[in-house]
Parts: structure tokens; sequence; C-alpha cells
């Protein structure tokens, strides 16, 4: 972390100190020293903070409030009793529930999916002498330049004819692996993974099967948990696909979320109550990972 | 326990227009501490990995004991191995890192936990056990790697640079420790280093690669005092051996105008062919001021305490004279030290006299 301001040090003799307190105050640093953070640092991370905090905040009110109550000016800033009520209603315009049970299913599936397979080909690519390595790396690569959009259809006309239509499967398989993450696990790899410690683990009498969840899986936690973040997120937000290939009698979050205040004045209030139920399990997936992301467990592996 | 033998074992890398090991012939004797010794990208680390089956071999053969392992994978070698860097697992303890061979085994439980406290207790990583590594320091690090190859009681023992990291007072203790720790438990080991006093000190035998070619491979004593070329020659010892061409005359090799002697049959061998002839001398085998001599210059004088190292260039050089080391290195009595820019005379003495052929570079004897 980068400090803004510090006082200045005690070792500036007596004329510079008066041209120090006469200017504004300096950033300082002292080496191997952590310093603490200066009022801008408080104000600049509180202002990021309500920026980025206001949008759910902003939810929980609107959805605490009547269609009207939201419409009036000023609109309203403090939560009202509403908001079961609003729930209520959203509930029973959508099967929210069983469209967070169908998210979860799904995200969960994807997320769990994605990781595995990603930090399996990763771990191949960064570490495993093949014939071709870097030709299918490059095809992986370059399957990310194709748009989402342009396999729609094929795709459609693939699942329909398996009968997948408003199943769930239809939204899990397509994306259980992803050409992002096989790369951002191979470059995580590469550069965490130090050689030898696979050379010990086959010294040790391990098969690579065997090393690669004894060792491989437990340095790569970090860079899996970020990766299960991003496609739990993804996932759980994706609308495109899941809009086509779902119905609203099987919905995952979004596709339900689509369905709700309908009419020909959209009811917000239910809408954004509906809209906060959905974001919950995103936010409890975000409180858990977030821990498992610490730097440092690669620490002491070797000498540096 | 076991032999080690290679026989005209050979890897060569793809792309690379000489092999990294050149049909290395080595035998290495059951419970014996062998040294690969050698500069940089001299082959002996490639050496170390096709025993442990962690490099082909492209040509030969490795046996460990009766068995080929040329082309076994390393977890059928038993073997152990103690890397440079260590390659601890970072996320298990250090009893966790000394047992996991064991687990993958199929060693029971109680028998795991018995053999890692022996190990533990051998190197004083009693309280340690439950520790990972990052919160170790370097020297206990380079301890739980030793124990790690010390519970799996493999044949053979290959560490590869294991001193490397440590700092030099720490390498000092610890190579010795090392050396004692392997004549306890009598377990074949090869290891490997650049440093050529850890060889001397450590290896039961050393053995000199250069250019993926081995040298020689002998007692520490006898690779001092017999060096098979000038290579290893100049490589053993520190300061290293002084090194002359010259051309050969009556009685000897001529020198900065003088004539140092060499016994005739070796003169007349060194000398067939070129009229030409090498001769080194170690620092310490030459008497200074000796009235007849070769004239030298003293350029710097280093006092390390116990002796004084003169680095001195030739005072009246021949044309036909080349110095395969910069500056002749000669080690005397401190407080009897020529000052820089004396002119002495240097007189080796003669059966301290090593004597090479100018071309091959092989002794003569």
């Amino acid at each position: 972390m980068t400090t803004l301001a510090t006082p200045p040090e005690e070792s500036v003799d007596a004329p510079a100190r008066t041209v120090a307190s006469a200017a504004p105050r300096r950033r300082r640093r002292r080496a191997g020293r952590v310093t603490a953070a200066g009022p801008l640092t408080y104000l600049l991370l509180a202002l990021t903070t309500l920026v980025s905090v206001f949008p759910l905040y902003w939810t929980m009110v609107a959805g605490s409030h009547t269609n009207a109550e939201i419409a009036a000016t000023p609109p309203p800033f403090l939560p009202d009793a509403d908001l079961f009520t609003n729930i209520g209603r959203a509930m029973e315009e959508a099967p929210i529930g069983l469209a967070i049970v169908n998210s979860v299913v799904v995200a969960g599936c994807i997320t769990v999916g994605t990781v595995l397979c990603c930090t399996l080909a990763g771990f191949a690519f960064a570490k495993l002498r093949f014939r071709g390595n870097g030709v299918l790396l490059g095809l992986v690569i370059g399957t990310m330049m194709v748009p989402t959009q342009l396999a729609i259809i094929p795709l459609f006309i693939l699942i329909a004819e398996l009968q997948w239509v408003d199943h769930l499967q239809a939204v899990v398989l397509p994306t259980l692996v992803s050409a992002f993450g096989v790369f951002f696990m191979r470059q995580f790899l590469t550069q965490a993974l130090p050689d030898e410690l696979l050379e010990a683990g086959r010294v040790d009498g391990a098969s690579t099967w065997r090393i690669f969840w004894s060792i491989v899986v437990p340095v790569a936690r970090p860079a899996m948990a970020v990766l299960a973040m991003l496609t739990f997120l993804t996932a759980w937000n994706d609308f495109f696909w899941p809009i086509i290939a779902l119905t609203t009698n099987n919905p995952t979050v979004q596709v339900a979320l689509a369905g709700l205040g309908g009419g020909y004045v959209p009811d917000r209030a239910v809408i954004m109550a509906g809209t906060l139920v959905g974001t919950l399990p995103v936010l409890v997936v975000f409180v858990v990972l977030g821990k498992q992301i610490v730097g440092g467990i690669m620490q002491g592996a070797v000498k540096g | 326990m076991a032999t080690v033998t290679f026989e005209q074992a050979t890897r060569i890398y793809p792309r690379a227009d000489r092999p990294a090991v050149d049909t290395l012939d080595l035998a290495i004797g059951d419970g014996e501490l062998l040294v690969l010794v050698g500069p940089s990208g001299c082959g002996k680390s490639t050496s170390l990995r096709m025993l442990a089956g962690l490099e082909e071999v492209d040509a030969g053969s490795i046996r460990i004991g009766d068995r080929d392992v040329t082309d076994s994978p390393p977890k059928d070698r038993d073997i152990a191995m103690v890397f440079q860097n260590y390659a601890l697992y970072p996320h298990m303890t250090v009893a966790e890192n000394m047992g996991f061979a064991l687990r993958i085994a199929g060693v029971g439980k109680a028998d795991i936990g018995r053999r890692v406290a022996e190990a533990a207790r051998i190197l004083d990583l009693e309280p340690y056990l439950a520790r990972r590594p990052k919160a170790l320091s370097g020297g206990q690090r380079q301890r739980v790697a030793m124990g790690r190859a010390i519970v799996r009681q493999p044949q053979v023992f290959l560490m590869d640079e294991p001193l490397s990291n440590l700092d030099a007072k720490l390498r000092v203790q610890t190579r010795t420790q090392i050396a004692a720790l392997q004549r306890r438990l009598v377990v074949t080991t090869v290891y490997v280093t650049h440093d050529q006093v850890e060889a001397m000190t450590m290896g039961d035998r050393v053995a000199v690669l250069k250019d993926g070619v081995l040298q020689q491979c002998d007692a520490p004593g006898t690779l001092y005092d017999r060096p098979a070329n000038t290579f290893v020659a100049g490589f053993i010892g520190s300061p290293a051996m002084n090194v002359v061409t010259g051309p050969g005359v009556d009685g000897g090799v001529r020198l900065g105008g003088a004539v140092l002697p060499v016994p005739r049959e070796r003169l007349a061998r060194a000398s067939a062919g070129s009229g030409r002839i090498t001769v080194g001398f170690r620092p310490e085998a030459v008497d200074l001021r000796a009235g007849d001599g070769v004239p030298v210059v003293v350029d710097v004088v280093e006092q390390l305490g116990s002796d004084a190292c003169l680095y001195a260039t030739l005072g009246a050089a021949d044309d036909g004279d080349v110095l395969h080391t910069a500056d002749l290195v000669v080690r005397t009595e401190p407080r009897s030290a020529p000052a820089v820019g004396e002119p002495v005379t240097l007189r080796v003495r003669e059966d301290h006299l090593h004597v090479f052929d100018p071309v091959t570079q092989l002794r003569v004897d």
C-alpha cells in the first residue's frame, strides 16, 4: 500500500523544518518501514467504498418502498418497512426460490468444472513436456477470439436435438471449461510452481496424478480461488444464453428477474426486492472466497 | 546401500551441438561419498539428474547395484535427492514434508511417525516439526531437505549443490555435518558442487568434469598431488597451480631467461612433438630468493595472516613463454614477503614440479 502523507522526519534540521512546515506535506518513505495512511488516503478510500456500496444500498432502499414513493422527488434515501412485502410479491410473480436454487446449481457446477478442468489443463500446458504443447495452447487461446453470439444458433440446434431445452444441463455443459481459465492457470503455475517441487515429488515416488492433487492444487489455490470467484459471478450473472435455453418455468435468477414487474408501468419496487434476493448468494461467495485469496503460500518453498 | 555405475552414459539436449554429458564412465563404491565437481555447464548436475531419472539417457547405461535403471522412472530407483533450492512442499509442515515419500509408499502411520522423529532427532529438527517451511531459516530448511532424504532410507543419496544457498559460515559448518552424517549412515552418496574446497573436504573421491567429459576421478590428495591434466591442475587448489609453457632446453624448460630444471626422461617425453614443454607448480612449492632461479617482479602482495600470496610477472619474458594463468602466484611467509615492485627469483622444488604435454595437456610422469 502506498501512503500519501506522513509527518516530516525528526532528523530534518531546523531551517529545513521551517521550509517543510510552510510547504504542503510531502510524501516520505523509509526503507523497510510501513508508514501510516494519511487523511487523503482515508477520504479517497471512503469515497470509493461509498460509490461501490451505493447501488446495493439503493436496491435495498428502493425494494423497501412502494413504486410511487420511489418515483417521488426527492427520492427516499432511507429503507422503509415494505421490504418483506415486496419480496413476497416478487416471489409470487416469479419462481425466485427455484431460480436461486437453479442458479446455485448452475453456477456451482460451472465453477467446479471450470476450476478443475482449467487447473488440469493449465498444469499440463505449464509444466508437462509433450509434443504440440505450444500449438495446442495457441488453439485454446484462439477460441477466445470467437464471439459467443456466433455459436448461439448451432448450440441451440444441438441442445434442441438432445431435447435439453429448459433443462439445466443445457446451461451448464457448454461452459464447463473456459479458454481464459486455462490461460490464467497456465500463467500462474508457470511462475508460481517451481520445477524442483515437481521433481521432488517424482523422486519421492508420486505419480503425475498424485503430484497434481498433493502438490499442484495446494500451490494453485490462490489462483483457483480467483478463477472460482470470477467464474461464479459470470455464471450467476449470465443472461444471454440462459434466456434462450431456459424458460420462466425453470429459470435461473437472471431469467426470473427479467420476468418481474411486468405490465404497462414496471413495478420497480418488486424488481428491486427480487434483485436484492438474487444478489445475496453472490455476496456470500465473495465473503467466503475473498479469504482464500491470500498470497504468500509459496513463500519458503524454494529459497528466493 | 548399493554401488552406482555409469557406463558410457551420454545426454544430448535437443538442438544442442555437443553432449551435456559425454560417454561418462564412473563406478561409485558401496557407501562411498563421491563428489562431482567442475565449472558451470560442465555437466555435473546433468549427470546427477540422469542418475535420478529426471533426465533422459541418450546412450550408455546407468546401474544401481545390479539393476539397470537407465529407463526406470525416479520412483523405481530407490534414491533420495536434496535439491539446491530445497524444494520443500510449502503447504506441508516439516513432519509432513519428511513423511510424504513414506505416505506415498504406503508405510503405516506409526512407522512414518517413528522414522520422522528419528530423522528429526539426528538433524536437531524436533522443535520445528509442526512448522511450515516459510517459518524456517535457510539452514533449517536445508536440514529438512536432508531429513526428507534420510527418512526414505534409500540406496543412494543425491545432493545437488545443497549448500550453495547458505552463508559462508553456515556452509562450512553444514558441510562437516553432512560428511559426518554420510559416514554414520554409510549410504552411497553422489554430491554435486562447483566449489572445489567443498569437493576436497567432503569427498572420498572427487570426479572433475569439464564440457561434459570426465577429466579425473581420484581421492582428494591424489587429485591435488597428481592432476591428470592442466585443467585439473588449474581447477583444484586455491590459489590455482601456476601453469607455464616454454621451450624445452637441455636440462629443463626455459622461462623468463632462466632454466627451470626438469628431469631428463620427463623432459624427453613431454617435448617430443613440439620441442616445447608445459610445467606446473603449486604456489607453496616455490622457494624465493634462492640465488639462481626464474626472475620475476612482484605486482601485488596479499597478506592473509597465516601466509602471504605474491602475484608476480616474469622479469624478462622470452618470446616463447606462455603463461596459462594471469600471474604467477607464490605463497610465502607473511613476515619475509618481498615488497611490491621488488625483483626476486623463484626456484621450484623439483619433486613438486608437474610436467604436461603442451599438445595433449596430459600429465607426463
